[in-house]
């Protein structure tokens, strides 16, 4: 590759260090692209609220549309390259937070072990937005109707925060705490996304349910995870996560209660439907009424079982 | 909001530019570099008027800060061709009517010459995908994957097609 022109990329003073260094003729603030996380830890206990953090700015440059001069400081983790790698550790597999969707959708290890999350990357927004949005983005952003969000509880992920004080995992679940809210404190990043690698019997479907293909904010979504025990009959366990239904993703646990331990050509998949259907909250909105997300959930539930039925059934072991 | 200089190449040139932490890359290239074949057109990321080709990919530069594009090289619809020769991506539209008022029709042309590189035989499934970031409102989309389809085939049958102006 050519050369760059001088920018801030080749100032090492930009990359987070102390801007009483500067020695640019423009202010060094406002703007920090720090390449490790130590980095952008400091910068950010330094900074706290008063700091935008920045991955992929799908959401966040919509959210400020017509009013980004309100932010004085931005933390871009663009420079990161820890943050961009999808790895398997052990019986883990670690996705750092600046992973794209684009990046998602075309690794072969993500297709292979969580196919659900792989096709929830490949639905989202479009070319434009996929190449640049972020699963960290994704996650911290924390919409209902967050594509990436149902998939990954239903594959029980783990988030790994860190401030320049402490890190900590915590389950997806306990992350978010309400629309657009979570757990993440102002000094904090959410680094690495921790999946653990699903058994070798592992079904799952997704479906999402928008008004287009393309650049669709869901109406619904569907995640289901169903393992399988040795037999490929008896269900082992299941996960049966749902987003733009609730104020945050939601797991319908009962589902689990109700599978588990049971032969699957035993099920009664509109009985299932329907605690699917009991046990949502959906709002009325601009895409869909609470009724219609009712009546949805339950059949999308039922088409779920039904998929992964007939997976389970070609599948010979 | 702070002011600060950048560094870039854009469609092949150096470029240093001051520019403050609350512009976008597509105020950059049409205010100041004055390359007003972006569009903007929901300024939201829906429409793909404002489509440049960033790092080798695809991306909305109304959703980019300016800051963000430093170090970075950029492709605009005015770095694929020119008035003497143009790309067979722009030629292929002009040919089969696929543009109409035009409005679109930059990013259009880079999102499919970014299949096209990405996927030179694309069928009619993934064309569509291809361009499912962009919004026209004017031909109904038919044109548009006809010029694509032809593109395709020229390229091809060119083996790689004509060589590209260096970006």
């Amino acid at each position: 590759m050519e050369e760059f022109p001088q920018g801030l990329q080749n100032s090492k003073d930009f990359s987070g260090g102390d801007s009483k260094k500067c020695q640019r003729t423009v202010p060094c603030q406002g703007y920090f692209a720090p390449q490790r996380i130590e980095e952008a830890l400091e910068i950010l206990s330094r900074y706290g609220k008063e700091i935008k953090i920045i991955a992929g700015g799908t959401d966040l440059l919509v959210q400020y549309y017509d009013r980004l001069y309100e932010i004085n400081n931005w933390l871009d983790l663009k420079n990161i390259k820890e943050l961009k790698e999808v790895k398997i550790n052990k019986n883990q597999m670690i996705i750092g937070a600046m992973v794209t969707h684009t990046q998602l959708e075309s690794s072969e290890d993500i297709k292979t072990y969580y196919p659900v999350l792989s096709q929830a990357a490949a639905d989202i927004g479009s070319p434009q937005i996929r190449n640049r949005g972020t699963i960290g983005g994704n996650i911290v952003n924390a919409s209902p109707a967050g594509d990436l969000l149902s998939p990954l509880m239903a594959y029980d992920a783990q988030f790994k925060l860190q401030s320049n004080q402490r890190e900590m995992i915590v389950p997806a679940e306990e992350f978010f705490i309400g629309p657009k809210k979570t757990i993440l404190q102002p000094n904090q990043l959410l680094t690495r996304i921790i999946l653990p690698l699903p058994e070798e019997k592992t079904y799952g479907c997704w479906i999402k349910i928008g008004k287009r293909k393309a650049l669709a904010i869901a109406t619904i979504i569907l995640a289901l995870v169903v393992k399988m025990a040795e037999d490929n009959k008896t269900v082992k366990d299941v996960r049966t996560c749902l987003g733009s239904v609730a104020p945050t993703p939601i797991e319908i646990k009962e589902v689990r209660k109700k599978m588990a331990g049971k032969n699957f050509n035993q099920l009664d998949f509109a009985e299932l439907g329907q605690i699917v259907e009991d046990k949502i909250s959906p709002i009325d909105d601009i895409r869909g009424t609470r009724e219609y997300r009712k009546d949805v959930a339950k059949e999308i539930m039922i088409n779920a079982l039904e998929e992964i039925d007939s997976a389970r059934r070609e599948r010979n072991y | 909001m702070s002011k600060l200089t950048i560094g870039f190449i854009i469609n092949g040139q150096k470029k240093t530019i001051e520019t403050t932490t609350s512009t976008r890359l597509l105020d950059l290239i049409r205010d100041d570099l004055h390359l007003t074949g972006t569009k903007e057109g929901c300024g939201k990321g829906e429409c793909g008027a404002c489509t440049v080709i960033m790092n080798g990919e695809l991306v909305a530069s109304c959703l980019i800060l300016a800051t963000q594009s430093d170090g970075a090289v950029i492709t605009t619809i005015e770095g694929i061709g020119d008035n003497e020769c143009l790309d067979p991506v722009q030629e292929a539209f002009i040919e089969t009517g696929a543009v109409q008022c035009g409005f679109c029709t930059p990013g259009m042309i880079l999102a499919a010459k970014k299949m096209l590189e990405e996927n030179p035989h694309p069928d009619e499934e993934e064309i569509k995908r291809g361009i499912s970031g962009n919004l026209c409102r004017c031909t109904g989309y038919q044109k548009i994957i006809d010029a694509i389809k032809l593109a395709a085939n020229r390229l091809s049958s060119k083996n790689g097609g004509r060589s590209e102006k260096d970006d």
